[in-house]
């Protein structure tokens, strides 16, 4: 055992420290004037790397994997079936569901047979891993760009069935749903290009197995 | 006399102590006769976890072993699974996994690179490389949705193909990140304060390093040829051209020199990979065909992958159930951190800060 | 002897001004350092952020004033003090313009024009140690003490050749007054070149920059304070205006350090080839002396900025071996060269 002797040459530029110390301070002598240039800049973004946040925010991906929401379909009808899917595949064990049986004269405001009485997802557990929303059959939850989620209390970081759905409102207002993206090839399929909802459902579904992007 | 010496406890919170890592180091002086790392103060039980949880739900939790490179880490795991249930994974699946593990090298050995330079009281060229890492990030963002936390592919095969601009992208953060990676070599590598203080500390010999089992860039900078990338190859490592740069004494410099020249050979990886990626038809499948429930049979397997920091192993057992066994998670980290007292015994306390990011020893990953 | 009431108010002066100069150093600092970085700094509080210090000061002065229990309270209480009056009081010999003609009155713009100042520096630069080391000993933590310890063998090491470097300048010009210093560096020398020291000293000068950054703590010299080894170093334990007492005292130190570069090698209140008192009134000679050896003490207070973020730093045993194996014999060579060379001309 024991360290091994390490023998390195020093070039005489490396020896003489000034040599080098002065060809870094080159280096950020040419970034500061950049950013200084940039800095007398009027406008909210002049130096390209900083936003200052509350002021000015970044561009998120449309994908971006934020707070959730439940989407409603065309006709305004919510599209959860409350099957419990999402609640058995969350890794983190952050959503409650409660089934609820639709009533005569209730189908103008649910998609399905059933629905969900209650909806609630802890975001302080949540991890956001998106899982809940490749296990959603009928795509009714979906995470959206939501990333200001900083509360006083608890109970104000439990979103429920009403954020939910307000959250899917604003998104529709503001133009920022999912952008729909095309099923996953999956290798076998007679004809990958085809494979439409049904054959995506038919390879996932299950335990977090579903392909299904988007809204 | 050993009661002579002034014990100083370094860390768990200390402003160079990278996560929640503690070394119980014996000083006389500045000198460090004895250190004793102590470990578990980021003890999460995750191999534990993994037994109440689907094959699917473990993918979440390995982003939070080697958080500053998740991607491998997921890659890693969805290998073991795959290579237990006997799936074969697409090839355009494999691609895009070869093109996000490479990302995700660089940003790993930017964070390893820029903290090592942080500790050694440079700080700017941190904020150089931490900007392209930042488009780094952007680009996983992208791709689908997180940043750090990715929650990367599934088991057999990757959620989605490329985002449409990526090619673009790379092309125009190429050059940024050769810029910036040169700005740090010249503000760096030749300065002689840096060289007096990374070359020769806690130099290790090729021997010792083995025997203590170093792998990654940490064994590389002893002088030794082991990548699993060339000499294990998986996700089709085989069909590239690089690299593997070797150092020589195995000290800080070393470490620093092996990490700088994988970011370049990384660049040149994913240069090739996506040119492979352009030449498949666009609907190649992405995903193996998987059951709809999955159900590993009974067996016992490991699977190891090249990760930034070295060997990243899972060994997987299953029982015939939806939940593995057993899952035992062999951490690049862990056996690179047992040899630390080694590492900085006679060396000085300065030495002991700039060896510990050298080791780029991430918490998350040697305590699970 | 000056009138008391003269003497007063450039005490006054020069102590509220090396205060701002101080304060608006902090600002330009974190800015500069920003830039430097691709960043932007702070920029809320007033044009560019310009009162982000006194928002900082503020925060010091009404932050809770934390003793640690096993502090020894009194050198706890003492550190800062010692640390910063000597800061405060070094400038007093340095001057900072020429001279000004008020109401026929000749006003001398320096505080006090000794004839030993250079010994006064010496002397008072050193005593910024001992506000170090029984801080770092007060607070009653290893780091502190570490700190400390490595504050107290680097000023060791480091004022032999600060000394030496500044020796080699008084043979040239054959005094110790700073004053007559800056006066016997106007015209030209060899015909061409400007009669500053840097010309007569260019070794000199690169021994007393490196050891005035040492002096002042700065990188590549700022073991003593070095966060990511010994978390804050001599001041770990300090807060609230205890510790704003100390990152003044810092800030002080550098700008009195820059003055005397200024002074002794780039020939203080002089503009090379020209002048200004032929052409420029009494009042407005005063007032432009001033001003153009406040920009020369810029420059170099931006260089210690400027060499902050671009350089790495020491290790303890490296700063050792460079002060006592290569500084040390290079200033001594540095002397006997000028001495010969002296001898020679004379």
């Amino acid at each position: 055992m024991g360290k091994p002797e390490v023998k390195r040459d020093y070039t005489l530029g490396e020896r003489l420290y000034l040599v080098e110390i002065v060809k870094g301070l080159g280096i950020t002598w040419k970034h500061f004037m950049k950013n200084f240039r940039a800095s007398l800049q009027k406008g909210p973004h002049t130096v390209p790397t900083c936003w200052q946040y509350p002021w000015d925010k970044r561009e998120i991906s449309p994908i971006f994997r934020g707070e959730h929401m439940l989407l409603l379909d065309e006709e305004g009808r919510e599209k959860c079936v409350a099957c419990g899917m999402c609640q058995r595949v969350c890794p983190a064990k952050c959503i409650t569901i409660k089934r609820g049986k639709v009533k005569e004269g209730e189908e103008a405001k649910y998609a399905g047979k059933t629905y969900c009485a209650s909806f609630e997802i802890d975001l302080l557990r949540c991890i956001f891993c998106g899982l809940c929303e490749e296990a959603c059959n009928k795509g009714a939850i979906v995470l959206g760009q939501g990333y200001e989620l900083a509360d006083f209390s608890r109970q104000a970081c439990v979103a429920d069935k009403k954020r939910l759905i307000g959250n899917f409102l604003r998104a529709k207002e503001e133009g920022r749903l999912k952008p729909k993206r095309p099923p996953v090839p999956v290798a076998g399929a007679k004809d990958a290009k085809a494979a439409g909802p049904q054959k995506a459902k038919s390879a996932g579904g299950g335990q977090g197995k579903g392909l299904k992007r988007g809204v | 006399m050993a009661q002579d010496y002034v014990k100083i406890n370094i860390g768990p919170s200390h402003p160079a102590m990278h996560g929640t890592l503690r070394v119980i180091a014996e000083t006389d002086g500045e000198t460090i006769i004895n250190a004793e790392p102590e470990i578990g103060y980021l003890h999460r039980g995750v191999e534990k976890l993994a037994e109440s949880m689907t094959y699917h739900q473990f993918i979440p939790v390995t982003d939070r072993l080697n958080y500053c490179s998740a991607i491998p880490n997921n890659v890693a795991y969805e290998m073991a699974v795959e290579k237990l249930m006997g799936i074969e994974v697409p090839e355009k699946a494999q691609l895009i996994r070869v093109i996000m593990m490479e990302l995700s090298r660089i940003s790993d050995h930017i964070v390893c690179v820029g903290i090592l330079g942080v500790d050694i009281g440079a700080l700017t060229p941190f904020f150089y490389l931490f900007i392209q890492r930042e488009t780094i990030y952007e680009m996983f963002e992208w791709y689908n949705g997180s940043r750090l936390t990715n929650t990367f592919g599934r088991i057999g095969g990757v959620e989605a193909p490329l985002f449409p601009g990526f090619e673009q992208k790379w092309i125009e953060f190429k050059p940024e990140l050769m810029k910036a990676i040169d700005e740090m070599d010249k503000l760096l590598t030749h300065n002689r304060i840096w060289m007096d203080r990374t070359i020769g500390t806690t130099a290790f010999s090729a021997e010792d390093a083995l025997n203590w089992g170093f792998t990654g860039p940490c064994l590389r900078a002893c002088g030794v040829k082991r990548d699993l990338r060339r000499d294990e190859p998986y996700c089709m490592y085989d069909k590239f051209e690089f690299d593997i740069p070797v150092g020589k004494y195995g000290d800080v410099f070393d470490r620093y020199w092996v990490r700088m020249i994988e970011m370049y050979e990384s660049i040149k990886i994913i240069d090739q990979a996506i040119e492979m990626y352009k030449a498949l038809p666009d609907d190649a499948p992405l995903m193996a065909k998987v059951p709809k429930i999955l159900k590993a049979s009974e067996g016992e397997i490991y699977s190891a992958i090249e990760s930034p920091n070295g060997e990243l192993g899972f060994y997987l057992r299953g029982d015939g159930s939806d939940k593995p066994y057993r899952l035992k998670i062999r951490p690049p980290c862990y056996m690179v951190y047992q040899a630390f007292g080694e590492l900085v015994n006679g060396e000085m306390v300065a030495d002991l800060i700039a060896c510990l990011s050298s080791l780029n020893v991430i918490a998350g990953e040697l305590d699970r | 002897m000056e009138a008391w009431g003269v003497a007063l108010i450039k005490v006054v002066f020069i102590w509220a001004w090396t205060l701002i100069i101080a304060t608006l150093m902090t600002w330009v600092e974190r800015r500069g350092s920003a830039m430097i970085q691709d960043r932007l700094g702070p920029n809320v509080c007033g044009p560019f952020g310009i009162l982000q210090p006194l928002a900082d000061g503020i925060k010091l002065f009404t932050k809770e004033d934390i003793v640690p229990e096993k502090a020894k309270k009194i050198l706890f209480a003492l550190g800062p003090i010692m640390f910063a009056l000597p800061a405060f009081s070094a400038y007093a010999v340095i001057p900072f313009g020429d001279k000004i003609v008020i109401g026929g009155k000749e006003i001398i713009l320096q505080v006090a024009d000794v004839n030993i100042g250079f010994l006064y520096i010496m002397a008072i630069g050193a005593m910024s140690v001992y506000g170090i080391v029984v801080g770092g000993w007060g607070s009653n933590n290893k780091f502190s003490i570490l700190g400390g310890l490595r504050s107290t063998a680097q000023l060791i090491s480091y004022e032999v050749p600060f000394g030496l470097a500044l020796l080699s300048v008084v043979i040239i010009y054959g005094t110790f007054s700073l004053r007559e210093i800056v006066l016997h560096q106007q015209g030209t020398f060899l015909g061409f070149l400007p009669n500053w020291g840097i010309f007569k000293q260019p070794l000199g000068f690169i021994l007393f920059i490196v050891t005035a950054y040492c002096e002042a703590n700065r990188v590549p010299f700022d073991l003593p304070e070095a966060e990511s080894e010994i978390v804050a170093g001599y001041h770990t334990e300090y807060g609230s205006m205890r510790l704003g007492l100390y990152l003044f005292g810092e800030y002080v130190n550098m700008y009195t350090l820059s003055a005397l570069m200024v002074t002794l090698y780039f020939g203080g209140w002089h503009i090379p080839y020209i002048d200004m008192s032929k052409f420029l009134g009494p009042v407005a000679y005063g007032i432009a002396s001033f001003l153009v050896f406040f920009l020369k003490t810029c420059f170099f207070l931006w260089l210690f900025v400027w060499v902050r973020w671009t350089v790495p730093r020491f290790r303890y045993d490296q700063v050792m071996s460079l002060g006592w194996k290569s500084l040390i014999p290079l200033a001594l060579l540095n002397l006997f060269i000028t001495a010969f060379l002296v001898q020679l001309t004379i």
